[in-house]
């Protein structure tokens, strides 16, 4: 980051942290502080507000020093400056932040908790290693926006209630939309590259990358370190299937 | 005798560590994965600590501090493999090697920059192994004067000191950085009275932040989303035929090894700095004490030895304060320390009584892992540098998933996830604007013992800070983080600047008027 901008970015976190600072005391005022809690008596030094005082007091300090020396660097005059003028957001970098973020939230919030966990984690890198490998800014956007309106459908498909009534009908239905999901993805992915040799190869690393990460991980965290994975669905149950019969067999 | 007794102890847990095989496989396996951890830019040692600590949780202490201790050897050491092929240090602690290591390699000296960075990096961590069987024990006996107050202080000048030297730009960012970690520490129910402090409402924070995972959130996710963000991409690595050990090089500088180890070790030593801090000053050092300062950065071998030397010593001068206060040397430390916690053991002056053999097995392990980095680094060098042809954007998303699937394994929580990547998104803004992220880990990790030790204290006290200038530790912890706090405003510089000013014209007044008389 630049000097100007450095300080300008000082500038708005340190009126954050003097806010946030501002709501730890408020929320220390809540604590107990000299009246009874659990059938103890409370004096003010043994008091659990005692600590979080300390750190809002100090916060407050170096907050209120950080706006200090960003108004002195001309932090504060550049921040109104740039509220005014109409920048540029839609850069390379910030369109690459939100991909990351994009693949980031959707695996951790939407798909994990969900979504059976080999689908989800295969899901996450077909995503994220081909919309980055590609290092192409215009098929980094339509596989984003593709990806992104795929995360929509599903989160409609859960805030609904929908995801339960399908799966009412059959326990991995939303296993299987994930999956054509995945399919989908890969065909969108191969209809926008198959013109060019060096993206096609590409396309296939991320493929096989894709199967083989979860492929290794799931068994070796499941059978070897006998962690249950977050959620077993569809594929997670053939694995167990296969794994005892295996088992039976030798 | 009293020299004896230690050294039998430390010959009998070497003897126990390589009477076992398996100690053995975890040891060569981890070092290799360290290297590979360390080589691969956009990988660092912590995140490689903190995704094998996830993996050794189910094993006893013994194997598991094998593991992590040679994979924390393996990637200091392994990050000198970018720096010199690639001209991208794997690590920020190789980065200082990068300046005479490509120069070397396009001398076509690969081979042998390779060979001495190996060398020297054994050398290195056996000289910090020394210090740490050496000095742990006596600091840990004098720790245990510590009372309340102390510990409170201690977590205080661990949060000051290593936000003064961690940060690149202003020194109070540190602080700032190292107050949000005693922030997150708070969240939760308070260890005296149990009351939810911070936790809306969410049974899931009445235990407080899961130390691990917050870990690999603010170490992981921010070189995730860096190296894509910024298309950080490895060049075509520099050729070579074969890597000798060049013994004649390493005695020629044997000096300067020296001076380099006690550098790294002393930088270890003082909390949250890393091997990177280490390196650089070790550099400095050696440029300033050359013959030849000209020659640095054009392929200079004292400039390579030096940085690799500091960087490893930094590991077992990292660890002392480790082991005898509960205190990280370093952000690998810090990783380490969360492990020892997972595994149930409370570093600090109580642990050569819990444990009394365990500072002997570290420095135990330590010497194993330096035999075991140096003899990997000479036979799979060439084998291992094959992992830089890996692209970026096919490894780093590999990564995440090993972040996610680390974390998670941990509690078998979700929550831990959801608690990862706020942190990890927190932790690269906060980098982004140039604050160091290691005080924010200590304090993390330090918040809880600051918090309980300072309302014990104050109970004992009934309430009066004077303790805290009639006690001579604790005087002595406040005059220092007085002074690390004075000595950042611009005040107290121009006073210094003032003073020094009018010293040196009294000087110089007094040599001209001393001159005038001669003539």
């Amino acid at each position: 980051m630049k000097k100007r901008e450095l300080r300008r970015a000082d500038f708005i976190t340190s009126v954050l942290l003097l806010a946030f600072s501002a709501w730890i005391l408020i929320e220390t005022f809540k604590m107990p502080a000299k009246d009874t809690y659990g059938g103890v008596q409370n004096v003010w030094y043994v008091s659990p507000a005692l600590f979080p005082l300390i750190i809002s007091i100090f916060i407050i300090i170096l907050g209120t020093v950080l706006l200090v020396h960003s108004i002195q660097s001309d932090g504060a005059s550049y921040f109104f400056s740039s509220i005014l003028k109409r920048t540029k957001f839609a850069s390379e970098k910030n369109i690459r932040f939100l991909s990351i973020l994009l693949a980031l939230f959707s695996f951790i919030y939407l798909n994990i908790p969900r979504i059976d966990f080999f689908i989800s984690t295969a899901l996450f890198l077909i995503f994220f290693i081909s919309a980055f490998y590609f290092d192409e800014i215009n098929l980094l956007k339509k596989l984003t926006l593709f990806y992104f309106i795929g995360s929509l459908i599903f989160i409609i498909l859960f805030a609904f209630g929908i995801s339960k009534i399908l799966n009412s009908y059959y326990k991995y239905f939303i296993d299987i939309l994930a999956l054509v999901f995945y399919i989908s993805y890969v065909i969108y992915n191969w209809i926008k590259v198959k013109n060019n040799h060096i993206y096609k190869k590409r396309l296939i690393v991320s493929l096989m990358a894709s199967l083989a990460v979860p492929l290794i991980l799931c068994p070796i965290f499941r059978y070897s370190f006998l962690i249950p994975l977050p959620k077993e669905g569809l594929i997670i149950q053939m694995m167990h299937n296969i794994y005892y019969f295996l088992k039976r067999v030798i | 005798m009293f020299i004896f007794g230690p050294l039998f102890i430390f010959f009998q847990q070497i003897f126990i560590l390589i009477t076992n095989p398996i100690n053995i496989l975890i040891l060569f396996g981890a070092v290799l994965l360290g290297i590979i951890f360390g080589a691969m830019p956009g990988l660092t040692a912590t995140l490689g600590i903190a995704l094998l600590a996830t993996l050794t949780y189910g094993m006893d202490i013994g194997t598991s501090m094998v593991a992590l201790l040679a994979m924390y050897v393996g990637a200091i050491y392994g990050g000198s493999y970018g720096s010199i092929l690639i001209n991208i240090p794997g690590t920020a602690a190789a980065a200082a090697t990068a300046l005479d290591g490509y120069p070397l390699a396009c001398q076509g000296k690969a081979g042998k920059a390779l060979g001495l960075t190996t060398t020297a990096s054994a050398i290195g961590t056996f000289i910090g192994m020394l210090f740490l069987i050496t000095i742990t024990p006596f600091i840990s006996a004098f720790a245990l004067k510590f009372t309340s107050f102390e510990f409170f202080l201690l977590a205080f000048f661990g949060i000051i000191i290593s936000g003064t030297l961690g940060s690149t730009d202003l020194a109070y960012k540190g602080w700032i950085a190292g107050f949000l970690g005693l922030f997150l520490a708070s969240v939760g129910r308070d260890q005296l009275q149990f009351y939810p402090r911070f936790t809306f409402g969410l049974d899931e924070l009445d235990g407080g932040l899961e130390v691990v995972p917050v870990l690999i959130g603010a170490f992981g996710i921010p070189q995730i989303i860096q190296v894509l963000k910024d298309k950080v991409t490895c060049g075509e690595a520099k050729r070579f035929q074969r890597i000798l050990p060049e013994f004649t090089e390493i005695i020629h500088h044997f000096p300067l090894i020296i001076r380099s180890a006690l550098i790294g070790v002393g930088i270890g030593a003082i909390p949250g700095i890393g091997e990177d801090i280490a390196a650089w000053t070790a550099y400095a050092a050696a440029k300033n004490s050359s013959k030849h300062p000209e020659r640095f950065g054009k392929g200079e071998i004292a400039g390579v030895i030096s940085a690799e030397t500091a960087n490893n010593a930094c590991i077992g001068g990292a660890i002392i304060p480790l082991l005898s206060l509960g205190i990280p040397g370093s952000p690998p430390a810090a990783m380490l320390l969360g492990a020892l916690m997972l595994h149930g053991i409370q570093p600090g002056p109580m642990l050569n009584f819990d444990h009394p053999l365990f500072i002997f097995q570290c420095g135990a392990i330590l010497l194993l892992a330096s035999f075991a980095m140096w003899i990997t680094g000479m036979l799979l060098c060439k084998q291992v540098i094959k992992v830089l042809r890996i692209p970026t954007p096919v490894f780093m998303p590999i990564v995440a998933v090993l972040c996610v699937i680390g974390s998670y394994s941990l509690g078998l929580e979700i929550f831990n996830l959801y608690l990862m990547v706020p942190v990890g998104i927190l932790a690269y803004f906060l980098t982004e604007m140039e604050y160091p992220i290691a005080p924010l880990v200590i304090g993390v990790i330090l918040g809880p013992m600051a918090d309980a030790n300072l309302r014990r204290a104050l109970m004992v006290s009934k309430g009066s800070f004077l303790p805290i200038i009639t006690r001579p530790v604790s005087l002595i912890l406040v005059l220092v983080i007085i002074l690390t706090v004075v000595n950042q405003t611009k005040w107290y510089k121009n006073l210094i600047r003032r003073i020094s000013e009018k010293l040196f014209s009294k000087k110089k007044t007094k040599e001209i008027s001393s001159n005038t008389f001669k003539k």
